[in-house]
């Protein structure tokens, strides 16, 4: 099997197979979705002040951090059947893997590294499998 | 040695002083992000060179949270929103 994510003079070639791309279409809209809906843990992780001392942060700095969320995974929404990403494209599908991660331990409640090990074997498919296409993308975007 | 006029009626640091206390930027460990992710957006983010990078990240593995920037609250509010913009747990807070 060839590497998923591959430079090429272009910029980063995707060889995968379309479930996987609808699948990962899929989770970033419901990462893009529940981040928009408060008191949601997903809301909360990745859009949760960053100033612990206040309940939420400014006016601008929320909106532009929104936007930042929806604007990383609108790319890899749209870009999910590319044969290839340009530089620009490879680098917001890192934000946005990392994001629909995070999302995906905030609704199972990981909070530690012991949380990992209850994970049943499906929950425990899908971080693993994020954690790979990170890691991946970022090899192919290093070389 | 702080003067008396730094002091407020209840012998807190009057407003100049805090304005003249810095920003730190926390990083927060999370159990599932990679060390070679965290380390890479360090050294995108910050330009730091790799052994610092490596170093901070693995503070923030072993100890929980590391301190990975300090200075103005502006530039610290926007580091921070960047470490937000890869997922990654962080905070700001004035420096102790």
């Amino acid at each position: 099997m060839s590497e998923p994510f591959r430079r090429v003079p272009e910029g980063i070639a995707l060889d995968l197979p379309s479930s996987l791309r609808i699948w990962l279409a899929n989770m970033a809209q419901k990462t893009s979705d529940d981040a928009v809906t408060m008191e949601d843990p997903v809301h909360r992780r990745l859009l949760g002040p960053i100033d612990p001392s206040k309940d939420h942060d400014d006016p601008v700095t929320e909106l532009q951090r929104q936007f930042a969320v929806e604007g990383s995974l609108g790319v890899l929404i749209e870009t999910s059947n590319n044969e290839v990403l340009n530089e620009e494209q490879a680098e917001e599908w890192i934000r946005a893997l990392q994001l629909i991660l995070a999302a995906t331990a905030a609704r199972m409640a990981i909070t530690t590294e012991d949380d990992l090990g209850r994970l049943n074997d499906a929950e425990n498919e899908v971080v693993t499998t994020l954690q790979a296409g990170i890691s991946l993308m970022i090899d192919a975007l290093d070389t | 040695m702080m003067a008396e006029e730094d002091l407020d009626i209840q012998g807190n640091p009057g407003t100049g002083q805090l304005l003249d206390i810095p920003w730190e930027v926390i990083l927060w460990n999370d159990p599932v992000s990679l060390i070679s992710l965290v380390v890479r957006v360090l050294r995108k983010l910050f330009s730091y060179d790799l052994a610092k990078a490596e170093r901070l990240t693995m503070q923030v593995h072993n100890e929980g949270k590391s301190v990975v920037w300090t200075g103005d609250k502006e530039t610290a509010a926007a580091y921070c929103v960047a470490l937000h913009g890869y997922a990654l747990s962080a905070t700001i807070q004035q420096s102790q």
